[in-house]
């Protein structure tokens, strides 16, 4: 067929359609979910002990909002990416509050180094938080990608990157409101672990949602 | 192009009302700029041409994602861009798996393998030419084979002339019938 012909029949054959929603606004609509979602998770659990102490801290504040802007800005740019024609620069945007995060707890890590000494930050297990990241994570990334399932013609991969690193980010933020991890290398073990697995199953799992064949149908043979 | 600024932009608002007219005008509008964008990255002109095709189809599906407010050249860049891309990755890797045999006279390493079907068929030629009749193969191999003037061959093989070329006749048509060039 030719494309002229091509042109004719997708015009004789043109629906309205529903415009979608700004990249914006898609973002905070995830966002709204994400932190009902997370929230009613910490409402069940209830805030941790000693959350009163642990919020005076600086650098316990600066590594929380750090996630939770992670998480945030993560969902902004898997929104934008999922457009063809927004910049691809975008995927510099959670950059910065991923670094300050991932620094604070490498400075936390230190730091627990040099109070406690090398016998003092044993790293233990915790399943807890990965089972949590990844409970709570899956649905979230699912939820990511089915609304941005518009990106599989053009983006798909740094949205489905984004769009898990998002949901591992605000999981990860939750779980500090109601779990005890004091030392900073169990944080960035457990924590960073189960973010790097989710972002992993996101890019795996997201695929058929997103990496289906770009247009409606399958490829046309054409020749004049 | 100044004359169409903001004109492709209110096609396309009308087209995702449902405008049938509007997106038929800006498709087409649009078909040269999609065109010169697969050209400049694929080569195969067909190929380029699918390319467009395949941006045809994505502008389609993915209409409702267009925003009026903004310029609509760098969505369409986009989306054609990345089906060229998809296209030549495709290609690319169809490329790595295949070779295309039709160049090569020799498809084998041993140089016997590749006479294969030359002997299959002279050893045809051969077995057809033994079951003419004395006559016609002494015809056939004066008259086509050395190629001799009528006159010469008839001197040669004491046949009349009009023997030879009745001979030479029944000769090449029994074997055109024989090697199925002829029903």
């Amino acid at each position: 067929m030719r494309n002229e012909d091509l042109i004719g029949e997708l015009a004789a054959g043109l629906r309205p359609v529903r415009r979608m929603a700004r990249p914006g606004r898609q973002a905070g609509l995830w966002l709204a979910l994400a932190t009902v979602a997370v929230g009613g998770a910490v409402a069940v659990h209830g805030l941790r002990h000693d959350m009163a102490e642990r919020m005076l801290l600086p650098q316990e504040v600066l590594q929380w909002t750090a996630s939770v802007v992670a998480g945030g800005t993560a969902a902004l740019a898997a929104a934008m990416l999922a457009r063809p024609d927004r910049s691809a620069r975008w995927v510099l945007l959670p950059l910065p509050a991923l670094v300050l995060w991932f620094a604070s707890l490498g400075w936390g890590c230190l730091a627990d180094l040099v109070r406690l000494g090398p016998m003092g930050t044993q790293i233990g297990t915790s399943w807890g938080c990965f089972k949590f990241i990844l409970a709570m994570g899956i649905p979230l990334a699912g939820a990511q990608f089915w609304l941005l399932r518009h990106a599989g013609a053009v983006r798909p991969g740094p949205v489905l990157v984004l769009g898990g690193l998002a949901s591992a980010a605000f999981c990860s933020a939750g779980l500090s409101l109601f779990h005890h991890l004091d030392a900073s290398v169990m944080i960035l073990l457990w924590h960073g672990g189960a973010m790097a697995l989710l972002t992993l199953l996101g890019w795996l799992l997201g695929r058929p949602v997103l990496w289906r064949r770009p247009v409606g149908r399958a490829t046309p043979q054409h020749r004049d | 192009m100044t004359r169409t600024e903001g004109e492709w932009e209110a096609w396309m608002a009308a087209a995702q009302a449902g405008d049938a007219r509007a997106y038929d005008r800006l498709l087409r509008a649009a078909l040269p700029l999609l065109r010169a964008i697969a050209r400049r990255r694929i080569q195969n002109a067909a190929e380029a041409e699918d390319a467009v095709q395949d941006a045809l189809l994505t502008i389609h599906t993915l209409r409702h994602t267009y925003e009026p407010e903004r310029p609509i050249r760098p969505w369409l860049v986009a989306i054609c861009e990345r089906r060229a891309i998809d296209r030549l990755r495709r290609h690319g890797r169809r490329g790595g798996r295949e070779t295309p045999i039709d160049d090569f006279r020799e498809t084998l390493a041993s140089p016997g393998a590749n006479q294969g079907e030359v002997r299959v068929a002279s050893a045809e030629l051969r077995a057809a030419v033994a079951e003419l009749s004395e006559a016609q193969r002494t015809a056939l191999g004066l008259a086509k084979l050395e190629d001799l003037p009528l006159a010469e061959a008839s001197a040669r093989s004491g046949m009349s002339v009009g023997a030879l070329k009745v001979a030479t006749h029944r000769a090449m048509k029994a074997l055109r019938k024989r090697l199925g060039a002829e029903d």
